[in-house]
C-alpha cells in the first residue's frame, strides 16, 4: 500500500510522466480525476451552490491538515491556503518535485467549477511556495475583474471563455 | 536453507519496540479518499498506456520516494521498513499485525482499509491495485541483499515478507 499520507508523492511521479509525453495528457489526466472528483462533488455544487462548496472545502481543510482560511459571502468562495500540505510534502521528497505540479489543482477544479456554471480564479502565487488563493464567483463579470489582481493565474483544460 | 516458521521465535511488533525514525512521519488526520484516486490513477495508466508504465512509475515511488527506506535495507536494516508498515497501517487503522526475527520481517495484512476504501467509494477496485504493493515493494528489494515476497491472500489480505536472497 503506498500510504494516503503519500499519495501526493504517488502523484508527483505520475505527472513527470504525463508530462514527458505532452501537455494533452497531463490534462487528460486532470480531467480523468475531475470525473472522479464529481462523484463526492457535484450534487452538493449543484444543489447548494457556493455553500456546497464551502462544506467540500472545509472537510478537506481538516482532512487533509491544510493551514487553510475559508470565507464566504453571497458572492464567492474565498479560499486562502496558507500551507498547502499536497506541495510541502512533494518540496519534501527524495524524489525530484515535478516543476508544475501546483497546475494540477486548477486542473481538476476548473473544469467541475464550469460544470455547476461559477467562475474559478485561481492565483497561485508561486509555484515554489505552499500557497495559493482561489476564488470562486457566481457572477462572470467579477471574476475575470478579480483575474487582473492575480499574481501566477493559472488555468485548466477546456477553460469557458 | 529456508528458517522453520515457529511462532515463539518471533516478537510481535508494536510502536513502542521498533526504535527507527522514519524519513516521512506523518501525523494528523488521514485522508483516505487519496486511496480512490490512487485507483483511477492505476486504471488512467494502464488503459492508455499499458501495464508496464504503471509498473514503471510504481518503481520510481520504490526506488525514489523510498529512497531513505531503499538505502537502509541495503545497508541491512529492514527494521525500517518494518517501523514504515507499522506507523502507516496504524495510521490507516488496518487489521495487520508484524512479526519479526533475526531472519527476516512478516507483514500479515488481515484488513487492508485502503481496499475497502476504495471498494466502498466505487465500487469496483481495479484488479492491479495491489501492485502499488507488489511493484514498489520489489523496487525497494532491487539491488539490495534482500527480497520482498507478497502474496495476495484474498481481498483487501496479503502477506509481505522481507528476507535475505538465498
Amino acid at each position: 500500500m503506498i500510504p494516503s499520507d503519500h499519495f501526493t508523492r504517488f502523484y508527483n511521479e505520475v505527472f513527470k510522466f504525463l508530462e514527458d509525453q505532452g501537455e494533452e495528457h497531463l490534462e487528460a489526466y486532470w480531467l480523468e480525476i475531475s470525473k472522479n472528483q464529481e462523484k463526492h462533488t457535484l450534487e452538493l455544487f449543484k444543489e447548494k451552490g457556493l455553500k456546497g462548496m464551502y462544506e467540500y472545502w472545509d472537510h478537506i481543510r481538516i482532512e487533509e491538515n491544510c493551514d487553510m482560511d475559508l470565507k464566504l459571502d453571497d458572492e464567492k468562495l474565498e479560499l486562502r491556503m496558507n500551507v498547502c500540505p499536497s506541495l510541502s510534502k512533494v518540496l519534501d521528497n527524495d524524489a525530484e518535485p515535478m516543476k508544475r505540479y501546483c497546475d494540477h489543482c486548477a486542473g481538476w477544479i476548473g473544469p467541475l467549477i464550469d460544470k455547476v456554471d461559477h467562475h474559478l480564479v485561481y492565483d497561485v502565487i508561486d509555484r515554489n511556495k505552499p500557497q495559493c488563493v482561489v476564488k470562486i464567483f457566481k457572477d462572470k463579470e467579477k471574476a475575470i475583474e478579480e483575474e487582473k489582481n492575480a499574481k501566477l493565474l493559472m488555468g485548466w483544460p477546456k477553460k469557458k471563455k | 536453507m529456508k528458517p522453520i516458521l515457529q511462532e515463539n521465535l518471533y516478537i510481535k511488533v508494536n510502536k513502542n519496540n521498533l526504535n527507527q525514525k522514519l524519513r516521512y512521519n506523518d501525523g494528523g488526520n488521514v485522508h483516505m479518499d487519496f486511496h480512490g484516486a490512487t485507483n483511477t490513477t492505476i486504471k488512467f495508466i494502464i488503459d492508455k498506456y499499458g501495464i508496464d508504465t504503471m509498473n514503471d512509475i510504481f518503481k520510481k515511488v520504490g526506488n525514489n520516494v523510498y529512497k531513505n527506506i531503499k538505502d537502509h535495507i541495503k545497508k541491512g536494516n529492514i527494521k525500517m521498513l518494518a517501523k514504515h508498515w507499522q506507523h502507516f497501517f496504524e495510521r490507516e487503522n488496518a487489521d495487520y499485525n508484524i512479526s519479526i526475527n533475526d531472519e527476516e520481517i512478516i507483514l500479515t495484512v488481515n484488513r487492508c482499509t485502503a481496499y475497502e476504501h476504495v471498494r466502498k467509494l466505487v465500487g469496483n477496485v481495479s484488479p492491479n491495485f495491489c501492485d502499488q504493493t507488489i511493484k514498489t515493494n520489489e523496487a525497494l528489494a532491487e539491488d539490495t541483499p534482500y527480497e520482498i515476497k507478497t502474496e495476495i491472500l484474498g481481498e483487501a489480505a496479503c502477506r509481505q515478507t522481507i528476507r535475505k536472497r538465498a
